[in-house]
């Protein structure tokens, strides 16, 4: 395959694989002209003939077309009439065909070249690496994808048709008015430099003053939709004046740019009528006099005027369209931004399908920033079937630690085996296939809750999204829905609670029945009762993941076959609950924090109730 | 077919198509009335560009009338004069319609949307519950616009359109009845075929677009998504569904494509028609001397002037069709009355102004006592969420709110401050029903932190500050450090000058929690509401807030809702919520002697389990 890259270097190179079919529409475009500029060629004739009143000097090609035909023609004035009016409706609709030609043409590649840059654009998206996203903006990617992509559509499917279109008229137009008077010609066409120049100009002048007005639009759509997610916060501190205020300003000032634009614009378009008028009354009048001097006929005079007005039009377009042409080119580079980004590299799968599960971290180091580590030579090894659990503050690299696991980012030094093979040497389909990941942040699709389910395995069957809803503790959430697991998830349906997402985020994964199972955090916001059937469910599969579970609860760790803690990047503690409870450290620590409170508790419970506080801290 | 919107709001598109409905539009218009000297100078100038377009092709016929009589010393200079002055006309009727139209569509879009803005803001928060933030930001940016647009252009090429068909059908009838005829008669194919055409046209441009947002809908998914589309190995079957979508994209925009290049060949094609009978029938006519030269000239002009007038109108008219599910959605915001707002005699007492030591309406500005009496609460479709629930809170009490998840504990603190109200009982606020008092004084005396917590784009000192605005940096700090912030904000490269990103995106769930916890503090609020506020903080940050709470809640009344059982143990009351009612009520001592849910939920914590695992030095210590 051609390198994509190459075929987003420029404009001009988008248009690969579709040039022939610009080609026609520029073919098209000129039939569509020509056949155009023949109706003031024809009305001239019957002008000139009907005005000097002499049959005889209608032209004979007219008679041409009807006498193929075999239609009876006379020499008599009905029939020279209606020759013209025939012939002037046939060219009109022979130029409409071909018009049409031309804007499906020009519809259809442009919008092939379009959807071209779409797709590559999402594919892209999903296989860059990892690191791109951590600088990358959702809203900015979001914008490229959407505007930048439609200001290129409008210049493939809009701006090259109306610059080609204008040029060909004039072009086809010229020899036509030197043909018939090359004095006026002259005339006709002096001040279309200036229509075009004044257009060049006067659109290069005001793109700031374009720019600062989508940018005053962008600032008061951001306003706006801070404003309705964070409803709730603005309503808890009572702050709606001030959000009022903030909103007024920012929809003042976008106000206040849209009349300054619009102030410019009329005086651009009055001016340039002006000018266009101009052009036409220098026409008329010079032209008058060459006919009073004879120089010229009435006809010719009559046909001079009317192409007048069918290429000045276009003519003052071509100043706008290159101005967006310019658009279009910024637009591409900010999309080659995302085009030439580093996507994710392809090694071969292993052999076997289905790994064991054992990891290995080999005095694994890494930083987001290199110079800035935020894992320090961890070297842990973990059985196939163990259950691992990872505590530590925030920013001590347990996340990161998660992410390389997944290959979403490669170690800066040491290695990651699983079953032996360092991953950075496998494909990172195959790695992923083998870990069930429950992301701190769960990500849901705006599908049914059974789609999200399927991500996991995508030919599940019911009762096995029914068992692993199950295991999540979700089944009953799911079945209290109207349509079950039909239901429809995420803005265009039912919102769900933070726990409800974390728990759905764990079917998804319980459902794939991977060997390698890690949850990232992810039964923060369950409440006890349902966090402990969920470990339960999980002891219960005990052996047949490897699992790795990221948590702060002390109830979530402790039956972890070890625990591993992490401090500032390092492995500070590595051991099973008994051992690490009898050593001073932070596991210790946090064993003591809820100690406390366990043997204050205790204590209370002594007091209020001998017998049963007694029969609890037997051992 | 549905669209999302129609789902949403029930306004059904189609049948808002149907006919214009003058009384939705007649409301619309309103908004223009502040401008009514703009809209008559639109007027003045749409009817001068309409007469200089008219007398364009008389000037040219006297110019070809002198030219074909061939006199001696024929004199085009009048003519010339007469051209000048129209052009002139023209061009300053052009910049004139397009200033005053401007500022018109401007004002109205910006008047409209900060009608609507203002209105939202004082709306219920059960309001926001069905109506998605693209909605409603989909309504108060591109609908506005669209509005604005129709109101002032739409108003602007009728009076233009009719004044220049009113005014060529005139000149046409007293240059030459008959020959008029063969010009008019194209008219009303013109008019009937654009009318068709421009309503399809739009139906066509709108799946486009609505397709279109599916696309950017379908971008921002992958983007938001895209580690747990590797996570999941979905990225061959994500691009195979995205490539699907684009194609029926890339098909809706050649079909309307399509259309457009059959209309307007179609349309320039008939107004030929018009040409060539003019042609016939005024080469006739000419060669009889029943008219001049300059006369079949002006008619030849004119038969293509009824071109764009029609053209226009009847896309005005198919514009203000399909806008008019726009139009409702947008009046909708606008009219909608609050569920909760202030009571007429609350209203009143705000307009007074009153002595220092109370609060805006009149009545006491602190808030010592709250009390709920036989509290119920249902959501519109009837499901009780709330039964009869009886509190009393004093100044000073925490009150942790614990149970089952969907058992009403967060319904029962949007009661409390009113975000809901009572379907039935009261929420006495120091003896007085809080539906006497006034919104604001009640939520200026709120701070909330929630599980889900909202952090804005800027940086996190502006987040902190939220909380009170006039605060000082140290003030700032000093709500930070209680809030256990500080220390992470001060390990960040620019401190408490950090950018937080759109929707806090650069911080994770525990430093969100922390801030917004930051925020609550420093409002100083005399109620104030911890929903789940520290699911997503370690244990250790967790205790060291614990420890800072005794003194924040100092003096406060305090609702703390909470999974980890250990973070509100030192609550002066516990209630366990259940199926909306509170099943149980007392100290953590209390519950525990009695055995009931709570006792059992503690249990479930496994601690009690633990302590069997625990080496029995541990357990000394």
């Amino acid at each position: 395959m051609v390198p994509m890259t190459d075929s987003y270097s420029s404009l001009w190179s988008l248009t690969r694989g579709e040039r022939a079919r610009y080609a026609g529409t520029v073919a098209a475009l000129g039939c569509a002209s020509l056949s155009l500029f023949a109706t003031p060629q024809l009305a001239k004739t019957a002008l000139d003939v009907i005005v000097s009143r002499d049959l005889s000097t209608a032209p004979s090609w007219l008679a041409a077309p009807a006498q193929l035909l075999g239609w009876p023609i006379t020499r008599s004035l009905t029939d020279f009439l209606i020759m013209c009016g025939v012939s002037i409706v046939t060219c009109a609709a022979l130029s409409g065909v071909f018009l049409y030609v031309n804007g499906r043409l020009a519809a259809r590649a442009s919008e092939a070249i379009t959807r071209r840059l779409r797709d590559e654009l999402y594919r892209r998206l999903q296989s860059l690496q990892a690191s791109f996203y951590d600088t990358a903006d959702t809203g900015d990617l979001v914008q490229r994808c959407s505007s930048d992509v439609e200001t290129v559509r409008t210049f493939l499917a809009a701006d090259v048709v109306e610059i080609g279109r204008a040029l060909l008229l004039l072009v086809c137009a010229t020899p036509i008015l030197f043909w018939m008077d090359a004095t006026l010609a002259c005339i006709a066409l002096v001040l279309m430099p200036v229509i075009l120049v004044f257009a060049l100009i006067f659109f290069r002048k005001v793109k700031q003053l374009f720019e600062a007005a989508d940018v005053a639009e962008a600032e008061l759509t951001g306003v706006l939709q801070e404003n309705l997610t964070g409803v709730r916060v603005v309503r808890a501190f009572a702050r709606q004046d001030h959000e009022i205020e903030r909103f007024g300003q920012k929809n003042a000032s976008f106000r206040d740019l849209s009349v300054r634009l619009a102030r410019l614009m009329g005086v651009y378009w009055g001016a340039s009528d002006f000018v266009c008028v101009t052009q036409y009354g220098l026409v008329l009048f010079f032209g008058a006099m060459r006919a009073l001097q004879g120089d010229i006929s009435l006809g010719t005079l009559f046909a001079f005027v009317t192409y007048e007005t069918m290429v000045t039009w276009p003519v003052r377009q071509i100043g706008r369209v290159l101005t967006d042409s310019g658009k279009a080119v910024v637009s591409l580079e900010r999309l080659r931004e995302i085009l030439n980004a580093h996507e994710e590299s392809r090694e071969p799968a292993p052999l076997a399908e289905r790994a064991a599960g054992a990891i290995r971290f080999e005095h694994v180091t890494f930083g987001y920033d290199p110079a800035k580590p935020v894992l320090h030579a961890i070297d842990v090894q973990i059985r196939a079937g163990e259950t691992l659990a990872i505590i530590g503050a925030p920013g001590s690299g347990k996340t990161s630690l998660v992410r390389l696991l997944l290959r979403l980012y490669n170690p800066g030094a040491g290695a990651i085996r699983v079953d032996g093979q360092d991953i950075s040497h496998v494909s990172r389909a195959w790695l992923r296939k083998q870990i069930g990941v429950v992301l701190q942040d769960p990500f849901l699709y705006s599908r049914t809750i059974a789609e999200n389910l399927r991500v996991g395995r995508a030919d599940a069957a019911h009762e096995h999204l029914v068992q692993a809803a199950q295991d999540a503790a979700l089944h009953g959430t799911i079945e209290r829905f109207e349509q079950g697991y039909a239901t429809l998830i995420g803005e265009r349906g039912v919102t769900l609670s933070g726990g409800q997402r974390q728990r759905l985020a764990l079917a998804r994964a319980l459902l794939r029945d991977p060997p390698i199972l890690v949850l990232d955090d992810s039964l923060s916001a369950v409440d006890t009762g349902t966090e402990a059937h969920i470990l339960r469910a999980l002891r219960a599969r005990k052996g047949r993941h490897t699992t790795l579970i990221i948590a702060h609860r002390l109830s979530s760790v402790m039956h972890a076959d070890r625990i591993l803690v992490l401090e500032r990047g390092r492995l500070v503690q590595l051991g099973d609950h008994q051992t690490l409870a009898q050593v001073e450290g932070p596991y210790r620590r946090l064993l003591n924090i809820q100690h406390d409170l366990d043997a204050d508790i205790s204590s209370e419970l002594h007091a209020l109730n001998k017998p049963r506080s007694e029969r609890i801290s037997a051992p | 077919m549905q669209n999302d919107d129609e789902r949403l709001d029930g306004i059904d598109e189609r049948a808002s198509q149907g006919r214009l409905q003058l009384q939705l539009w007649r409301r619309l218009y309103r908004y223009t009335l502040p401008y009514k000297r703009d809209l008559l100078r639109l007027a003045g100038f749409a009817l001068c560009t309409a007469t200089a377009d008219i007398c364009f092709p008389l000037i040219t016929k006297s110019v070809i009338d002198t030219v074909a009589q061939h006199r001696e010393h024929a004199r085009i200079w009048p003519q010339a004069l007469a051209f000048l002055g129209c052009s002139l006309l023209l061009s300053c009727s052009v910049a004139g319609f397009i200033w005053a139209g401007s500022r018109i569509r401007t004002h109205v879009s910006h008047d409209i949307r900060r009608d609507a803005f203002e209105n939202v803001q004082k709306l219920s928060i059960a309001f926001f519950d069905h109506r998605p933030v693209g909605w409603l930001t989909a309504r108060m940016t591109s609908d506005c616009e669209r509005l604005s647009n129709i109101l002032t252009w739409a108003f602007l090429d009728s009076v233009w359109g009719f004044t220049v068909m009113l005014g060529t059908a005139v000149t046409l009838i007293v240059l030459q009845a008959k020959l008029a005829l063969c010009v008019l008669a194209v008219v009303p194919a013109l008019a009937w075929l654009s009318a068709r055409f421009q309503k399809r046209l739009l139906i066509s441009a709108r799946e486009v677009r609505r397709l279109n947002s599916r696309v950017t809908a379908t971008y921002n998914e992958s983007i938001q998504g895209v580690l747990t589309s590797k996570a999941f190995v979905r990225e061959q079957k994500n691009l195979e569904e995205f490539q699907g979508l684009s194609q029926r994209m890339s098909k809706a925009s050649v079909q309307s494509a399509t259309l457009s290049a059959i209309y307007v060949p179609l349309v320039a094609t008939i107004a030929s028609l018009a040409l060539g009978l003019t042609l016939v029938f005024g080469g006739f006519e000419l060669f009889g001397g029943a008219i001049s030269a300059g006369t079949l000239v002006a008619f030849m002009t004119y038969a293509r002037g009824f071109f764009e007038p029609v053209e226009q109108l009847s896309r005005w008219f198919a514009q203000m069709q399909m806008a008019q599910a726009s139009a409702e959605r947008v009046l909708s915001l606008i009219d909608a009355v609050p569920e909760i707002q202030d009571d007429p005699e609350v209203k009143r007492a705000l307009a007074q102004t009153h002595s220092p030591g109370l609060a805006a309406d009149g009545g006491k500005a602190g808030i010592e006592r709250i009390e709920l009496k036989h509290v119920s609460f249902a959501y519109e479709n009837g499901r009780p969420v709330l039964q009869d629930v009886n509190l009393r809170v004093r100044s000073g009490e925490t009150i942790a709110i614990v149970g089952p998840t969907g058992g009403g504990k967060s319904t029962l603190v949007n009661v409390i401050c009113r975000f809901y109200e009572p379907t039935s009982g009261q929420v006495l606020v120091d003896g007085v029903d809080y539906k006497q008092r006034s919104l604001a004084w009640l939520h200026s005396n709120i701070g909330m932190v929630l599980q889900s917590a909202h952090v804005f784009s800027g940086t996190i000192l502006e987040n902190i500050r939220y909380g009170k605005l006039d605060a000082s940096d140290a003030e700032v700090m000093e709500a930070a450090k209680l809030a256990g912030a500080h220390n992470f904000v001060m390990s960040l490269d620019t401190g408490y000058a950090t950018q937080v990103g759109e929707g806090g995106g650069r911080l994770s769930a525990g430093q969100k929690q922390l801030i917004s916890f930051a925020r609550a503090i420093l409002a100083n609020p005399r109620i104030l509401v911890l929903d789940e506020a520290t699911s997503s903080v370690d244990t250790e940050t967790e205790r060291s807030i614990q420890r800072a709470l005794g003194h924040v809640l100092k003096g406060r009344i305090a609702f703390v809702i909470a999974h980890r059982l250990t973070t509100i143990r030192n609550a002066t009351r516990i209630l366990v919520v259940e199926n909306g009612r509170i099943t149980e009520t007392g100290t953590h001592a209390e519950l525990m002697a009695a055995r009931g849910h709570y006792h059992e939920l503690y249990r479930q914590q496994s601690l009690q389990e633990s302590t069997h695992s625990l080496s029995p030095a541990l357990l000394m210590s």
